[in-house]
């Protein structure tokens, strides 16, 4: 399997090249263009089920995902017998990264998947009040296994090799290493700072690893666009 | 005529340098600057092609710009964020999605393709334009993101939303994206347009709509 990000960082694209009996999952909605040797299905956002109950729990954790990870209810499964590719991209302006697990887990903002092949699952992981306060609702998606991961962020992607410890604007969170220790915490300036600075909460990354974070942030984008909208 | 694309690929910009007597025709409103010595003039080709353009969902108006006895310089810009290319137009023309049009060679018939009406009522809200030229002509398109050339050889499916010109050469039908209707509509893929033949095919890698709804969904809602 082969792949290519082009047109990044604005209006990043992916390109999977198939070969006879590989399988490339990605997000509904994200297909752009395939070759016609290649079969689209669209299956259930749950992981592998079988027997009926396994489809019945798997329907729950699908709309689980739609309703409170912000993720689509369903994905679809891009096979071939003959070879072929198949190009995907996300809606929003933004950039594609390309992650190889090997076992780790990777900790990632709801709405940041892509597409994955291989051995890689996908669960949705309850972050409590933490996530809440990181903007990224009370929800993480976590990754694992062995395979190939794209998510994807709207604005530039910038990784951040974090050695100690490493503050992050909340909303600006894309994805960490399930190695490091998340904790949230004012970005300093007493009382004023908290609620003047624009500033507000910051996340507190300590350990060590890598954190993703987006340059642009989409709620800013909204807020600052609503005032100027027609009444 | 020479047509250089600068600030590629977020915000392109197309520069047309015209020589002496040359003009170009652009979709009304895609001017950004000219030489001051470039005469415009405003067309509609008649009442009945500018409703059909209307139709298309193109602007009514089309402005051609012609250099005088000198050379002339005009830039000219797509309306969203993304990148430009030109066309060298071929004997079998191409075919392209309405709001890709940004400026043609004045010897190129732009006109609405018959099957657009037919992906207007599948929901697809596909305008298709056709491009032909009886001599060697130019054909500015513009994208909402990156602009991909993609070679069809025998067959292809592209999203509608993703599409912007392709070879007339290649024959097109749109047609439901997974085996079933049901199953298209969950995939989210919805109404896709099938290629057959051989040919290039230029896709873009944002859908303007899909990217509307997805913004608009966080803004308030319109008060009326």
């Amino acid at each position: 399997m082969q792949h290519a990000i082009t047109h990044g960082p604005s209006f990043a694209m992916l390109r999977v090249d198939l070969s006879p009996g590989e399988t490339v999952v990605g997000e509904a909605g994200a297909m752009v263009a395939r070759h016609q040797s290649l079969a689209m299905t669209v299956k259930l956002n749950a992981g592998k089920s079988r027997g009926f109950f396994a489809t019945l729990r798997a329907l729950v954790v699908a709309l689980l995902r739609r309703v409170i990870g912000g993720e689509t209810f369903f994905v679809n499964h891009f096979t071939t017998e003959r070879g072929g590719s198949v190009w995907l991209a996300p809606t929003l302006a933004g950039q594609i990264v390309h992650r190889r697990l090997d076992g780790e887990l990777l900790l990632l903002s709801t709405g940041a998947y892509l597409a994955h092949a291989g051995a890689v699952e996908l669960k949705l992981k309850f972050g409590g009040l933490r996530a809440f306060l990181a903007k990224e609702g009370f929800f993480f998606l976590g990754v694992t296994g062995h395979g190939d991961l794209w998510f994807t962020s709207y604005g530039g992607v910038e990784a951040i090799d974090v050695n100690g410890s490493y503050l992050i604007d909340n909303g600006h969170l894309v994805g960490y290493e399930g190695q490091l220790a998340l904790s949230i915490k004012s970005a300093g300036g007493g009382l004023l700072g908290l609620a003047a600075s624009g500033e507000g909460l910051v996340c507190q990354f300590t350990g060590q690893g890598r954190v993703w974070i987006q340059t642009r942030n989409l709620e800013t984008l909204a807020s600052w666009l609503s005032p100027m909208l027609p009444r | 005529m020479h047509v250089e694309i600068l600030y590629r690929p977020a915000h392109a910009l197309a520069r047309v340098h015209l020589a002496p007597h040359e003009s170009i025709t652009a979709e009304s409103g895609a001017m950004v600057g000219m030489s001051p010595n470039l005469a415009m003039q405003t067309q509609s080709g008649g009442l009945l092609s500018g409703v059909k353009r209307l139709f298309g969902g193109e602007s009514f108006f089309r402005n051609t710009f012609t250099a005088p006895a000198e050379r002339g310089e005009l830039l000219l810009a797509h309306a969203l964020c993304g990148d430009m290319r030109v066309l060298e137009m071929t004997q079998a023309g191409f075919l392209l999605q309405s709001s890709a049009f940004v400026a043609s060679t004045p010897n190129v018939q732009v006109g609405t393709e018959l099957g657009g009406l037919k992906s207007f009522f599948s929901g697809a809200g596909l305008f298709v334009l056709r491009a032909t030229a009886p001599s060697p002509g130019l054909l500015v398109v513009g994208a909402f993101g990156g602009l991909e050339e993609l070679y069809c050889d025998g067959n292809l499916v592209i999203d509608t939303g993703h599409l912007v010109a392709w070879d007339a050469t290649l024959d097109y039908s749109l047609g439901k994206s997974s085996s079933g209707w049901f199953l298209s509509f969950l995939s989210g893929e919805g109404i896709v347009c099938h290629f057959r033949g051989q040919g290039r095919i230029w896709i873009q890698s944002r859908s303007a709509a899909a990217y509307g709804k997805e913004v608009g969904s966080l803004l308030p809602p319109r008060r009326r």
